[in-house]
Formats: structure tokens, sequence, C-alpha cells
């Protein structure tokens, strides 16, 4: 009846957690985030993509999540993560899968491409199952290349165009969550070579010039 | 309510925080799988990882990290230390530029794309890399940790191939440049590795078999040619007809003019295939005292000849002259100078480009000829007449792999059929033997300081006293008989009877067959000294303390693989005595792979032709060379190939030790 009443209340955890996402969750949130004031070859950068059902965070189904950090500007095999939301699991099985995605991404600074989309969809599933506002420090490429790289292209144009002007293998048909995570890591490993050039080069300041891009082309 | 109702509350805490983090493990294991599938599908496309595995390429993606490297960064260089990663490009373009004012390969700047590897010959040796790698273009590489890179190496056979081949071909390179240096000393010389197609007459003058005599020599008088091939219609060449063939064959034997010409020549006359070299037929001449060698095409026709003349063109010393030289000479002194042409000649030869193997066998077939007629010089003063013997050459001459610098190492066997005779006979081939040595002395053979002479009643000996020897070294495989089959196991006859010196091959080969401890122990006593290969340091230059600094390539280097070889040719039943044919025939009737062994018989050669140069370059002229050289001295790229040479040695200790079960 207690957890119930909890469910209902909708308090800040839902009650109806398994015990060792609970414990798990409590010690995500005590722990501190990464330190943003780092050079980027110091800063472990989360690079995240997901597939969705539909392409309406409020409505539609988070099918995947795929990520792979970048590490001294390296991106390494063992440090990557992909989960695959079914619809048979187990709802303890899924709260696990999130929960491991949090620890996983351990407040890093994320990067992906069109942060509204992948934001989107991940703090709804983080609300909903676990009850986290997901929040993380991101750095959407979609905004930053454009003003990184004006010379390649100087609007905000669809990932593959800017595959295209990077002469980057975009490879054949459709690229798996995967694959586009790892293209993004390496367009991601690219941009962070010309923010260096800029005297961008910490993770904050590279955050800053990433909320500015966005807020400059949104409202100008 | 069905969330409510699991109850995982009731396992234990500890087990609680477990199943998240087996959750994180099992979703980055799920994350490494799916970023190495990214990186088996440029794998797939891509020497030679195509030909790898699928575990040897799985290996590979979980363990490769991508690199981002913009245009104009140094991704590997002499200064990074030794090199860390194996580095595989994805995309872009790299190029390799050698370090430092010298060049030490053929290229000086080399430019390499996507599905090329670098620096492979750095990562195998655990050095820093020579070149510097800077890339020339946006790239991006896939870079192996070299613990992985290790790993692959061992579990891979194709990729271990691919890295043994990329060395070898830099062991070619490296000799290539060697030669080079000697080449820009004998700039006028041609090459001897031109192939006959190139060389001497195109359209030799031939006549059919049943031709007659007459027509014959009108021929050659109308051609004005002193020679003739003999041809059958199908072009195949059955003899030569020469003039001196003319006095002996056809006047002082009273032939009539209308016998065939068939009947006067020179039946079975020795070919070579027009791919061959200038230095095949040179070695021909050489080793069989012939002045003609005939061409012939892969079916065998005749297309050629080449003459000595032909190759005298190409030869400023020429083989010609020394060889008319030492054959017609009439005492030591004129042989001393031939000796003296033999060593330039030689060094003409290593210029070239002549390998080490073939050009130890060379300097064999020329100091073999010395030495035959030093031996008939002074047989004019001691009769022999109706007794049956060979003089025989031991050691690095009993191997055909004499250097510039090599003191004698001969006997004698003789055959007696009345074992009282031995003795007196012994007496008279003693003194015989004595005159040959210290003539062979002052031809510039020192006489052998072991006293291993055919003056040493010790190795004078008749056919069952040597056979008797052997036996008994065989038997009693004590600490001298060891050293001694090293030497006199290596024979060869030089002069006489050579059915004497098969005899005793034979023997031998017998005996060893049947004592299999002999072997073992042999196998002992060549791992005793092993290739000086540091743990830190590349090389041990202090293992000789009278040489600090120095490696002796003999004793560390080129002995270890004739130990080895000698073993291997005695247990696989194998007659040669050279070296690299003992490997090359021993591992093939050991069932050992040819990738394997040719890669020891590059280690092998490279360290003869380092022996070769440092002897003619660094030697005093007039004096002995030594073997003893500073690796410091020695460039990047001839460092990093000695290494891979003395790995070389290693390993086939290794797999003698495996062999022969010696811990």
């Amino acid at each position: 009846m207690l957890g119930l009443k909890k469910f209902l209340f909708k308090g800040a955890t839902p009650a109806n957690l398994p015990a060792d996402v609970r414990a798990a969750l409590e010690a995500w949130r005590v722990t501190p985030a990464a330190a943003l004031d780092d050079i980027h070859f110091h800063t472990r950068y989360v690079v995240v993509e997901i597939t969705s059902s539909g392409f309406k965070p409020e409505s539609d189904e988070l099918l995947s999540i795929a990520a792979s950090s970048v590490r001294q500007s390296t991106i390494l095999p063992d440090d990557a993560f992909f989960v695959e939301f079914s619809a048979q699991k187990e709802d303890a099985a899924v709260d696990r899968q999130l929960m491991a995605f949090l620890q996983f991404a351990a407040k890093c600074p994320m990067v992906t491409y069109n942060v509204p989309y992948v934001g989107g969809f991940l703090q709804r599933a983080f609300k909903e199952r676990l009850g986290v506002d997901f929040e993380p420090q991101w750095v959407d490429l979609a905004w930053l290349l454009p003003a990184m790289f004006s010379e390649r292209g100087t609007s905000i144009m669809p990932l593959d165009h800017w595959i295209e002007a990077f002469g980057l293998d975009a490879g054949n048909g459709r690229r798996n969550a995967m694959e586009n995570t790892l293209m993004l890591a390496r367009v991601f490993q690219m941009l962070l070579v010309r923010a260096v050039g800029k005297q961008i080069d910490t993770a904050a300041h590279l955050l800053d010039e990433s909320r500015a891009s966005s807020f400059l082309r949104r409202n100008h | 309510m069905k969330m409510s109702q699991e109850a995982p509350q009731q396992m234990p805490e500890s087990q609680d925080s477990q199943a998240v983090a087996q959750m994180e493990t099992m979703l980055r294991q799920e994350g490494r799988s799916r970023v190495a599938g990214n990186t088996l599908a440029f794998l797939k496309d891509h020497a030679p990882f195509n030909k790898m595995t699928l575990e040897a390429r799985q290996l590979f993606a979980e363990k490769a990290q991508i690199v981002f490297y913009p245009t104009g960064n140094e991704i590997v260089g002499p200064d990074s230390g030794n090199v860390r990663f194996f580095y595989l490009i994805e995309s872009g373009k790299v190029q390799a530029r050698q370090a430092g004012e010298v060049t030490v390969t053929e290229y000086s700047i080399l430019s390499l794309g996507a599905g090329e590897s670098f620096p492979i010959g750095a990562v195998t040796a655990g050095r820093p890399s020579t070149n510097t790698y800077t890339a020339v273009e946006d790239t991006f590489c896939y870079q192996l940790p070299a613990d992985d890179f290790m790993t692959l190496m061992s579990s891979s056979p194709e990729f271990n191939l691919f890295c043994t081949k990329y060395i070898a071909s830099l062991l070619d390179q490296s000799r290539r440049q060697l030669q080079l240096q000697f080449a820009q000393k004998a700039s006028e010389q041609q090459t001897l590795n031109s192939p006959l197609v190139g060389i001497g007459s195109r359209s030799p003058i031939s006549v059919p078999p049943d031709t007659p005599l007459r027509k014959a020599l009108e021929t050659m008088s109308e051609a004005s040619v002193g020679s003739l091939v003999i041809a059958g219609e199908d072009r195949k060449p059955v003899g030569v007809f020469t003039r001196s063939d003319l006095l002996d064959r056809v006047v002082l034997a009273d032939l009539p003019l209308t016998s065939p010409v068939s009947m006067a020549m020179s039946a079975d006359p020795f070919r070579l295939e027009e791919h061959a070299t200038a230095y095949d037929a040179m070695l021909a001449m050489a080793s069989q005292g012939i002045r003609h060698v005939l061409v012939t095409d892969a079916e065998g026709k005749l297309t050629g000849v080449v003459s000595e003349r032909d190759l005298f063109a190409l030869q400023r010393v020429g083989l010609r002259q020394i060889r008319q030289a030492i054959e017609s000479a009439d005492n030591v002194e004129a042989l001393q100078q031939s000796a003296a042409d033999v060593r330039q000649l030689s060094f003409n030869m290593l210029a070239q480009g002549v390998g080490a193997e073939q050009l130890t066998q060379f300097i064999s077939a020329l100091n073999d000829a010395l030495t035959r007629r030093v031996i008939q010089l002074n047989l004019e003063n001691h009769n022999f007449d109706g007794i049956e013997w060979a003089w025989l050459a031991f050691g690095s001459e009993g191997r055909d792999e004499q250097t510039f610098s090599t003191d004698q190492d001969n006997g004698i066997v003789f055959a007696s059929p009345d074992s009282a005779a031995v003795d007196t006979l012994r007496q008279r081939f003693l003194a015989f033997a004595l005159d040959v040595n210290n003539g062979l002395d002052r031809c510039g053979f020192p006489l052998c300081k072991g006293n291993i002479m055919a003056s040493n009643p010790q190795w004078c000996l008749s056919l069952n006293e040597w056979k008797n020897q052997f036996a008994n070294w065989i038997r009693m495989p004590q600490t001298d008989a060891l050293l001694n089959a090293t030497i006199f196991f290596d024979f060869r006859p030089l002069f006489g009877k050579a059915e004497l010196a098969e005899s005793m091959r034979r023997h031998l080969l017998e005996q060893a067959a049947s004592n299999p401890m002999f072997l073992r122990a042999m196998a002992r006593n060549a791992l005793d000294v092993e290739p000086p290969l540091g743990k830190i340091r590349d090389f041990l230059t202090d293992l000789e303390p009278d040489h600090p600094g120095k490696i002796d390539l003999k004793k560390y280097g080129s002995r270890i693989f004739v130990d080895v070889a000698r073993i291997y040719a005695l247990a696989a039943g194998v007659h040669n005595t050279n070296s690299v044919q003992r490997l090359r025939i021993a591992s093939q009737r050991l069932s050992i792979k040819s990738d394997e062994i040719n890669a020891v018989l590059e280690g092998l050669d490279f360290i003869q032709l380092l022996r070769l140069q440092h002897q003619y370059l660094e030697g005093e002229p007039g004096t002995q060379g030594d073997n003893l050289i500073n690796p410091d001295k020695l460039n990047e790229l001839d460092r990093r190939i000695l290494k891979e040479s003395f790995r070389q040695a290693r390993k086939i200790q290794t797999r003698l030790r495996l062999d022969y079960q010696v811990n």
C-alpha cells in the first residue's frame, strides 16, 4: 500500500523501483559532476545517439541508446555502451538498463546532434522511470558545427551533409545507432582540434560556445 | 502492481548493488561489440585483415582505438619514444619521412593512404620509429596498443606473415642501400645482376650434330668465330666445338674431316636460362673451368652464348684474367697477385649487388682454384702416383662460406690398402702438405692458429682413420669432440679423389643417425652462445671483454646459424656443407615452413653481408679484417635489421631447443 501511495504521489523517486536501482540512484545523486575546467584532453565526453519510434519525445517510444566516450581525444571500444529497449522486457530490467546508462555517463559532458530530439527522449525516459531530471551538460553539434566550421557550412544542415563536407565515409544505406554515434564521435574529434585552434580549450568553454551558438541562431 | 509484486528487496544488499553493475558491464560489452562491428566493416575490405580469421579480426576490432590527426600533425616519430601503437589508416593521407640526414631506405618520402599501416618494424621491435609519420591530410587512424599488436602477431599466422614480409622487405631495402654505398666506390662497373638475355651473342652460330667436320670448320672460318654450338633440329644444344678441340680431338686423334662434328665436340655443354644473371654465368665458369655458357629459353632452345670475354666487358678485374693467371701461374709469387685480384673482384661484385650467399660461394670458388694451383705446383716435387688421396677443406672453406679474411683449415685423406704402410704414406703426405700450407700462407691464407692443417699428423689420415675418428667423436661427445665436430664435419674435397670424401660423408651420416645422443649433445653445445640481444638496450656489446662496445658478428651471429644448420643437416641426412643449402634442404625434409626458414636465411644473409662490408671497408689494406662491429656506428635501419637478424637466430635456437629438448 505504501508503495502504491508513493507511486500515485509521484515522489522524487518512484516507489516501485527495485532496491538495487534505488541504491545505485542514491549513490549517483551524490556523486559530483565531472569537472569542466580541465583541457579537452583530460575530459571524458560521452557521445550519444538514440533511436525512437517517431520524432515526438513526449509521445513516441525510445528504442535504443548508443554511446561512446571520447577520452584523450580517442574513441575507445572499451568505453562504449549500447542498450535496446524491448517491449517484452520486465520493468525492473528497464530500470536497471537506464540506471546503467547513468552510471556509464557518470555526469560527464554529453555530445549529440540535435539536443531537443535526443535529450527530449532521454529526459522523458529518466523522469518517468527513475524520477530523475536528466539535464546533462550538452554539446549540440547541430548548432556548434556551423559556428566552428563556417568554411564548410554556415547553416543548420542534416548530419549527412556535414559528413560529406568533412569527406568522411557515410557508409551505404541507413546507419544504426552505434554507427551514428561513432560518426558523431569522429566529427567531435575534428571539432576538438578546431576548438583548441580557437583557444576554446576547456569543456566549460566549449559548452559556453555550444549554448551561444544555439542561442544566436535561434534568436537572430 | 506487477512491479510491486517483484521482490528485489529480498535480495541481500550486496547483491542488489551488483545487479546494476552487472547490467552496466553487460551493456558496455554490447557497446564494445558494436564499436568493433563498425571497425570490422572497415577491416573486411583491406589486406591483410580480410585474409585473417574472424577471431583475429575481432581481436583487432575490440582493441583498436580511433584517433584523429589534422593536416600537418606528427603522428609518431623518432622523438616520441618507443612506439606504443600500431597504426592503420582509416581515411586521409600520411607521409613517412626518413629522419636525419642520411637516407637508409630507397625512399626518402613515402605516402600512405587508407588501409596502410605503420610503423611495423618499430612496433615489432618495441623501439622508437626511424621515420617521422605526419598527417598530410585530415586523417583518422585505428591505433592498436603494442601489447595487443604482439598478441595478434602470435595468434594470427596471416598477420604474422604480413608483418614478417614487411620486415623482410626492409631487409631487402637495406641490402640494396648497402650495395649502393659500394657501387659509389666502383662506379664504372656495370651490373652483374643483368640477365643473360642482354649479354653476349644473340645469334650464335650452330650446326647440326651430323655436319661433317670440314663443313663445320668452314663455317667457323667464314664467320671468324672460335667456337660452334652443335644443336639438333629442335634447337636444343647437344655440344660445343672449339678451336682447342680441333688440335686435341681432330688433328692429334687423326679424325678424318668427313666424320660428323659430334665425334669431336664436347658433349652436354653447360647451359643457363635467359633469366639467369651474368653473375650465375661467372660462377659457373669459375667453378667448372669452362669458357662458354650456352643460353637457352625456358624450353631449352638455344638463344645465345655468353663467353668469358662478354663477362669481362662487365668486369674491370676480369674473371678470365684471374683464372688464367691462376691456372698458368708457375710459382707461388704469381699466385700472390691472383689472390689480391680475387679480393678486388669480390669487392666489385659486392658493389654490384651480389648477395652474401652468392658472394661467399664465389670467393670460395676462386679460392678453391687458387688452392688447387698451389697443390698442383707442389705435386711437381711430390709424387703420389697410384695412390688415392684427396685434399680436404674444413670449416668455412668447407662450407663455401669464406669471407675476405679466412685462415687455412685443411686436411688430407688417403686410401691405404695395407695398414702397415699407413705411417710411411703419412710421412710422405705430411712433407707435401707442409709445402702446400706454406704456399697458401704466402698467398694470403694465413696458417691456422689451431693447427688444423694437413701438415699436422692428426689431420693427415687414411680413410679408415678418418672414419674411426668420426665414429669416436660421435660415440663419445665430449667437449673436444663436439668442438672438432663443428670444424671437421663441414668437409669438402678440393683436390684429388672426391669419392674418398663421399665415403667419409656416408659414414658420418650413418653414425650420426644411429646416435641420437650425439645430436642432442651438439644441440646443447650450439645453444651455449646466444645472440647478443639486450633486455633493455638493443644489443649486448660487453660480451667480449677485450673489445668493449663491439659485437663479434661471427661468434654471436653467423656461427649460431651455422651450428644449427649443421645439426639439422646431420639429422636429415643432408650431404651439403653450405649452411644456406643445409637449412633449405633440411627444412624441406623436416617440414619446417618455408616462410619461417626464409626469414632465418635472410637474417643469416644480412649478418654475412655486414661482415663482408666490415672486412672490406674497415680492414686495413694488407691485414686481416675482423668481425667486430660497433652497432652504434650502424645506421638506424641496419641496426633494426641486425636486431631482427639476431631475433631470427634466437628463433631458430628456440626451435632447436624444442626439437632436442635442451633446457
